[in-house]
């Protein structure tokens, strides 16, 4: 993986605001009010353009290791607070 | 972009595994932070019994990763762990920013439904002296439900 950070970054940038758009954009889509709701689709179509161009772009980035890493800090995130609510329960 | 379905390709060790264990060092520290520092008592100890694993974690996936003359084999590719690094850090930040664009976003658009959207039907038909009537005999009604008990002992009064 011979990427720059400086692309990873961006790439990567792009990705989170891709899942920030589609997540929200589903729930106010569905559970929102007649005028939100209608946000919520545009927030949808944004996501669904950003996935677009991750798709056609980014040519040296070795996106599936990238996508591990951000899996695996999450999970890693999860399971710390998993951690702490089993501590303090016990407790 | 470069999204491999061959998972030879996959680099599990120095990308997930990494920032797996990484994750959870960060999550122990910020807890054990947090409850050390506005905990009491017991919850005190905890926090810094957190604090303190969530540090330790952090040492040793340095000590797996470069150079730290400790003597210990690295584990981990160190050039792919900064970029694994960098990875999580800028979904992150992608997120915050998206996050941000939605609020701003929706603290633009009027969310209050026009009150000319209301269905003001009904309230046209209701004829309150009628409601007022219906109410009254209610409440008469409800008057004269009074037990027998005190019925008897107000005649007995009088």
């Amino acid at each position: 993986m011979d990427a720059d950070y400086a692309e990873i970054a961006i790439i990567m940038g792009i990705v989170g605001a891709m899942l920030s758009m589609l997540g929200m954009g589903l729930l106010i889509a569905y559970y929102g009010s007649s005028k939100t709701r209608n946000v919520g689709f545009v927030f949808l179509v944004f996501g669904l353009i950003l996935a677009y161009y991750l798709s056609t772009t980014g040519d040296s980035v070795e996106l599936h290791n990238s996508l591990l890493a951000f899996i695996g800090g999450m999970l890693g995130g999860i399971l710390g607070i998993i951690a702490f609510l089993v501590a303090i329960i016990k407790s | 972009m470069n999204l491999s379905m061959n998972f030879n390709d996959w680099a599990f060790m120095d990308f997930f595994v990494s920032m797996l264990i990484v994750g959870i060092g960060i999550a122990l520290l910020a807890t054990g932070l947090f409850t050390s520092y506005f905990g009491a008592g017991k919850s005190q100890k905890i926090g810094f019994g957190l604090l303190f694993s969530g540090v330790a974690i952090l040492v040793i996936v340095y000590a797996l990763t470069f150079d730290a003359g400790l003597g210990v084999t690295e584990q981990f590719n160190e050039k792919e762990f900064k970029q694994a690094l960098a990875s999580g850090v800028a979904a992150l930040a992608g997120m915050m920013v998206g996050m941000f664009v939605i609020l701003f976003v929706l603290m633009k658009v009027d969310t209050v439904d026009d009150l000319e959207d209301l269905d003001l039907e009904d309230l046209e038909d209701l004829d309150l002296d009628e409601e007022l009537k219906k109410l009254e005999e209610e409440l008469n009604e409800g008057d004269s439900d009074k037990p027998a008990d005190e019925e008897e002992a107000q005649e007995e009064k009088e």
